[in-house]
């Protein structure tokens, strides 16, 4: 070997040594959470995701922790969410492990711990992109995703001020209501909504609500007796998945307190200045 | 208390046998490599972090398939850089390896002068560039030795190539390097800017 050839790989290793790689995510408390909530290390696991949204709820296990087999599928993606949130939850791992182990709704992925996004877009009080998609009317809307809508029985709120529907993100398409702030219904600095509601059917993958770092609090509740979270005591973040499955920190925004809850195969997300009480009321009548 | 730390193949072997703990401790003493070699090959973090975690876990459900007493680091990596290749093959942006040098590593054992170290910065930058103008294949290879000091196996597990093309592969990709340092804009002029670094005894 000639010495220019040594010189190269000597200057290559002498680089390699000098990079900056970014920082290594915890993935030991996540891929733990994963593997002891998973059905018991059985000669296959799970593969279709249509099995496992057909799946009937069985509380015993985690069927709806999100797996994610056939991720090339996902150019028609999803929309990602980071929920972040600083760090009451994690101060001793034993925490961090249990609520890692817990979190987790049919299309919403966890992980517990790591920095916030590097860029946020939307800070309190400035108008936002709500990622939203085109807007429609309800009846619409009906007709151009794959699921029932539900919509809140409570008192002014079964119709919604705007409807937007997304039939490609994620796959299976979404759709947000929003309402107007009103009286009971104080404006949200992260929305201007009084309140917005996101329903799409939740796919095991790609995760809807990707990742949750968590600084506030999270409250598991029972929403129709079906599991449910509710995120509040500090703003998160959460971070869309584009239609490309690329995971678009750009798209960043802060969000405030905030309810995700499945039913049936649907998951559901209701954002608003409300009280957990008032969240589940709202919640508990969608019909 | 434990006395000792479990060695990999006593880890392993738990794991084999679903002692999920186990397996979190594997995790954590390969998640470095792992998201690394992700990165290296997928190209972005987020799609690095998806990787290194989905082939945790598939890695998880496959260990009672993984033969007792084979090393445990290129099966890993074999699958972990699957899943990095299927990310990258679904269609994301070209950002490779956005890699930065760190300005307070001298790499010799004296402390270099102020100018020393920012001319050897300077170099590091040039020859970073270089690998980065380089073919996915090229750089892929070379930063699986040199970045994330790879054996020979798990380059081969890494990169899905049989063990006895790495060499070629790697000597290529080399011999490509040194063309592209000496192109314009390359290098210094088609001297190798790196030969007067300081150590360089690693």
């Amino acid at each position: 070997m000639s010495q220019r050839e040594l010189d190269l790989e000597r200057a290559l290793a002498d680089l390699g040594a000098s990079l900056q790689f970014p920082p290594t995510p915890d993935l030991a408390a996540t891929v733990t959470a994963r593997v002891e909530e998973s059905p018991a290390r059985a000669t296959t696991r799970p593969r279709s995701t249509g099995r496992l949204l057909r799946r009937p709820h069985d509380p015993s296990r985690m069927w709806w922790w999100p797996r994610r087999a056939g991720w090339r599928r996902l150019a028609v993606a999803g929309l990602a969410v980071v929920l972040l949130a600083a760090a009451v939850l994690i101060a001793s791992p034993g925490t961090r492990e249990a609520v890692a182990r817990r979190l987790g709704l049919r299309g919403v992925g966890v992980r517990i711990g790591g920095p916030p996004p590097p860029t946020v877009t939307t800070t309190p009080g400035t108008r936002l992109d709500l990622g939203l998609g085109e807007r429609v009317t309800l009846a619409g809307a009906r007709r151009r995703v794959g699921f029932p809508i539900l919509v809140p029985a409570a008192a002014g709120l079964d119709r919604p001020d705007a409807v937007f529907v997304d039939e490609a993100v994620p796959a299976g398409g979404r759709v947000d209501l929003v309402y107007r702030a009103r009286t009971g219904l104080p404006a949200s600095p992260f929305t201007d909504a009084g309140l917005l509601i996101t329903e799409f059917r939740g796919q095991p993958t790609p995760e809807f609500l990707k990742k949750v770092t968590v600084m506030g609090v999270v409250q598991e509740v029972t929403v129709g007796g079906e599991p449910g979270y509710w995120f509040s005591g500090a703003p998160h973040f959460f971070t869309y998945r584009d239609a490309r499955g690329d995971l678009r920190e750009e798209q960043t925004r802060l969000a405030g307190n905030t309810l995700i809850w499945q039913r049936g195969d649907l998951t559901l997300r209701l954002e608003g200045e409300l009280s957990k009480e008032e969240a589940l009321r709202i919640a508990e009548s969608m019909r | 208390m434990e006395g000792r730390p479990l060695d990999e193949q006593e880890l392993v072997e738990r794991a084999r046998e679903g002692d999920a703990r186990a397996y979190e401790a594997l995790v954590r003493r390969y998640q470095d490599l792992a998201f690394r070699t992700a990165y290296v090959i997928a190209g972005g973090a987020a799609d690095a972090e998806d990787a290194a975690q989905e082939g945790f876990v598939k890695a998880w459900y496959a260990l009672p398939r993984f033969r007792a007493g084979a090393p445990f680091r290129p099966w890993l990596l074999a699958i972990v850089a699957n899943e990095a290749r299927n990310r990258r093959r679904s269609g994301r942006r070209q950002d490779d390896l956005a890699l930065r040098v760190a300005e307070d590593r001298p790499s010799g054992d004296a402390a270099p002068s102020p100018e020393a170290a920012a001319l050897a910065g300077e170099q590091r930058r040039l020859l970073l560039a270089a690998v980065g103008r380089l073919g996915e294949a090229d750089r892929q290879v070379i930063a699986c030795r040199y970045f994330l000091e790879l054996s020979e196996a798990e380059m081969a597990a890494a990169l899905g190539c049989r063990r006895g093309t790495v060499k070629s592969r790697l000597s290529r990709a080399l011999s490509r390097l040194r063309a592209a340092m000496a192109e314009p804009g390359g290098g210094a002029g088609g001297q190798l800017p790196m030969t007067r670094l300081p150590g360089g005894d690693r």
